[in-house]
């Protein structure tokens, strides 16, 4: 368990120096793509979590939403 | 004393939810109401009929309130075989519902669910409560998420407790005693902005499971003689997600998740999912999905246990600790009438979506599922 834990908080802490110092900066007026609903995220937050318990129920595996937030990257 | 630090933090969670809405909201603000009716029905006719209402309004103070409710009504079929016959009892013996009484007869029950949120920046709380003839479910729930780089990269963080208390109905064939199960969940995840057209984000989960996590009806043939199914008390469940999304010229979308999951039971999956939006005019798109699925099988499944002690103690009947794979195809219609019919001041405020999806898997099992929404803005 403390192993898992120290796993979660370091990948926390390394998420955004893994993810984003790779990628070029992207203007906010250049985001409209982003935010369209067949492209974000949260759009589909609530069927995703429907869709989770629904396989929880029929499956031995469960995650794959982090909960519903997560965050958009686009705001 | 996890219980009461559980209650105290659900406590505050409901204090938060009691927090006054914004007096008044301008026209167009973020007011919705999002109503859906889905139904579920596999190859065993279970059939499963939810009818989900969800509320988001915004709070003083940047805050916004979401309510969630869940109304659904599960019927599990009768035992089809004759009466007395070898197929009869073996079903009896297997359910995996209460027997008690006619097990003739469906059987059917209610479950409610209640879950609110407060969100205020990055910060939100929550609070989940299901009840059921059989099971009562709270969980309490805490994240942050904060963006970096001029919000090109978002992180969050977000922890969940949750206690359930477990008991069973009356069974004619063992003697079934009340118990619990709590979970601790916590994840991670982050978002990066790739290009203007490209976003990704990565994931991990971990869960910790204690208690009760078997089906307290459900016998196993061990040994010649029917016993109780017997899971271990503690799992501990780990995975990490990849999610990526690009936009397409043809005002489309291509989105591509894979999931990697184990756990201290032996069970190791995969999970690949593809879907591909489009729009057909505007406010108008639909979505075309397909789900591949696989994983091994729990250390203690078996499909016969030589003796009533099963696998170091444990025996199971639950086929979703077996081997095996499923597919899932999906086909989705989703119209916003804020864009169909702008000219409306009514029809405008609506969004209406239409989802048809086809699971099954290598156990010979198969399920529709019909889903139904209806969004109004106020």
């Amino acid at each position: 368990m403390r192993r898992a834990l120290l796993l979660l908080a370091a990948l926390a802490l390394a998420a955004p120096a893994l993810t984003g110092c790779a990628a070029p900066a992207v203007a906010v007026y250049q985001r409209e793509h982003l935010v369209d609903p067949i492209m974000a995220f949260q759009a589909t937050a609530k069927q995703d979590a429907r869709r989770v318990r629904a396989f929880e129920a029929r499956e031995g595996s469960t995650g794959g939403v982090g909960g519903e937030g997560g965050g958009c990257a686009c705001k | 004393m996890t219980c009461g630090l559980g209650r105290g933090l659900a406590a505050a969670a409901f204090g938060a939810l009691l927090a006054t809405p914004a007096a008044a909201q301008l026209p167009g603000d973020s007011n919705t109401a999002n109503g859906l009716f889905r139904m579920f029905v596999d190859s065993k006719h279970v059939l499963v009929r939810s009818l989900v209402e969800d509320f988001s309004v915004p709070l003083r103070g940047d805050a916004d309130l979401s309510l969630h409710w869940n109304h659904e009504r599960v019927t599990i079929p009768a035992i089809a075989a004759p009466a007395g016959s070898q197929e009869a009892i073996d079903a009896i013996t297997t359910a995996s519902r209460p027997i008690e009484g006619d097990a003739y007869q469906d059987f059917e029950k209610t479950r409610n669910e209640l879950q609110g949120e407060v969100k205020r920046g990055g910060a939100s709380v929550g609070y989940y409560h299901s009840i059921e003839s059989d099971y009562l479910a709270h969980q309490v729930s805490a994240s942050y998420d904060r963006g970096f780089r001029d919000e090109q990269t978002n992180v969050s963080v977000g922890t969940s407790w949750g206690w359930d208390d477990i008991k069973p109905l009356a069974d004619q064939r063992s003697v079934t005693r009340a118990d619990h199960k709590n979970t601790l969940h916590l994840n991670a995840v982050a978002t990066q902005i790739l290009t203007p057209t490209s976003v990704v984000r990565l994931g991990v989960e971990y869960n910790h499971v204690t208690g009760l996590q078997h089906n307290p009806y459900r016998l196993v043939y061990a040994g010649g003689a029917s016993v109780p199914e017997r899971h271990p008390e503690t799992r501990d469940r780990r995975d990490a997600f990849l999610r990526f999304h690009q936009y397409l010229d043809n005002r489309s979308s291509l989105k591509l998740d894979y999931r990697l999951y184990d756990d201290d039971w032996g069970i190791l999956s995969h999970e690949v999912t593809g879907a591909l939006s489009q729009y057909v005019v505007d406010g108008f798109y639909a979505r075309y999905q397909y789900r591949w699925y696989t994983q091994s099988a729990a250390d203690f499944w078996r499909p016969e246990y030589a003796t009533t002690q099963g696998v170091n103690g444990y025996l199971t009947g639950d086929y979703r600790l077996s081997r095996l794979s499923s597919h899932l195809f999906g086909v989705s219609l989703n119209a916003d009438l804020g864009a169909l019919a702008p000219d409306s001041p009514k029809l405008r405020r609506f969004a209406v979506s239409l989802d048809y999806e086809r699971y099954f898997n290598s156990n010979n099992y198969s399920a529709d599922i019909l889903e139904t929404g209806l969004q109004f803005r106020f």
